[in-house]
């Protein structure tokens, strides 16, 4: 059962890398923002809070590639899984082409196979293509490498990122009526 | 006397993960805090070292999570034991007393 669970996670992680990154960051986003709220209470100031949060925590751009890496990885070999996958589609595509091209190629019937079977193989092409590159993306957003997903800001982010400590000042100040960043978080509704 | 906080041997993390998921279902931070409470603070853990961990036992198939909503109205990822996971956390408690018995043996032989 727990091998039948292990395949679905896995096939879902590989459809879906950036969800799984997403999924992960937001875990490891709520942790830091307990722990800066449990300091908080214990007296600490904002800014202390939220550094000592993160120092506690660690290195959180490692831990989240190696939570994304365990998600991806099988508890299985991949190998004889990805070699029935490419001659299915080897097989696949010599019994398409066998298909288009077993009757005569001059008729109309001939002519209309053929346009099916070379759309059908470039849409499976095409699909492979993205499939792959979206994969790469997701490896790089995994890694940090992505300056672009570096840059996005977002909600919470003050309590992450230490190339923004500027608009961290600005953020961990206390607003208008006395309510510090996480008061402002936890007790908005 | 202070209380001096010992670093952890390799391997001991996904027992104690287990052994904290033993008494209920709880989200990552409350693993943590739990370890913290279960073992009288005297265990050093850094904290994000969970996360993989947990990732990894839930692939083993010993813990299993899912999305709820925490106590501050916040999404947070809850793990809890599975059945596999439940006699895992048997087993190595066995293994850990084994070789505690014989650790200390070794120790106090003149």
């Amino acid at each position: 059962m727990s091998r039948i669970k292990a395949t679905i996670r896995f096939l879902h992680a590989w459809r879906h890398p950036d969800q799984i990154a997403r999924e992960v960051e937001a875990e490891l986003r709520f942790h830091i923002e307990m722990r800066t709220a449990a300091n908080i209470e214990s007296g600490m100031r904002p800014n202390e809070a939220q550094l000592a949060a993160r120092q506690s925590f660690g290195d959180f751009h490692r831990f989240k590639t190696e939570c994304c890496e365990i998600s991806r990885n099988v508890s299985f070999d991949p190998m004889p899984v990805k070699m029935g996958l490419h001659i299915a589609l080897a097989a696949f595509a010599g019994v398409l082409a066998l298909w288009a091209v077993n009757v005569p190629h001059h008729s109309f019937v001939g002519v209309f196979r053929q346009l099916v079977a070379i759309t059908i193989l470039t849409c499976l092409f095409v699909f492979i293509r993205r499939a792959r590159s979206r994969r790469r993306l997701a490896t790089d957003h995994m890694s940090d490498i992505s300056i672009a997903e570096r840059e996005r800001p977002r909600k919470n982010e003050f309590f992450i990122s230490d190339a923004r400590e500027e608009r961290h000042v600005n953020i961990a100040a206390h607003d208008e009526q006395g309510r510090t960043p996480v008061e402002r978080m936890f007790k908005s509704e | 006397m202070g209380k001096s906080k010992a670093g952890l041997l390799q391997g001991t993390l996904d027992m104690l993960i287990l052994k904290a998921l033993s008494l209920g279902a709880l989200h990552g931070y409350g693993i943590g805090q739990r370890i913290a409470q279960i073992s009288d603070d005297a265990l050093k853990i850094e904290e994000g070292s969970l996360y993989p961990g947990l990732y990894r036992l839930e692939r083993r198939g010993w813990i299993e999570s899912e999305w709820d909503v925490s106590d501050n109205n916040q999404r947070a990822k809850f793990y809890k034991l599975t059945r596999t996971g439940r006699k895992q956390l048997i087993l190595e408690e066995q293994n850990w007393e084994r070789l505690a018995g014989a650790t200390m043996k070794a120790l106090r032989a003149s």
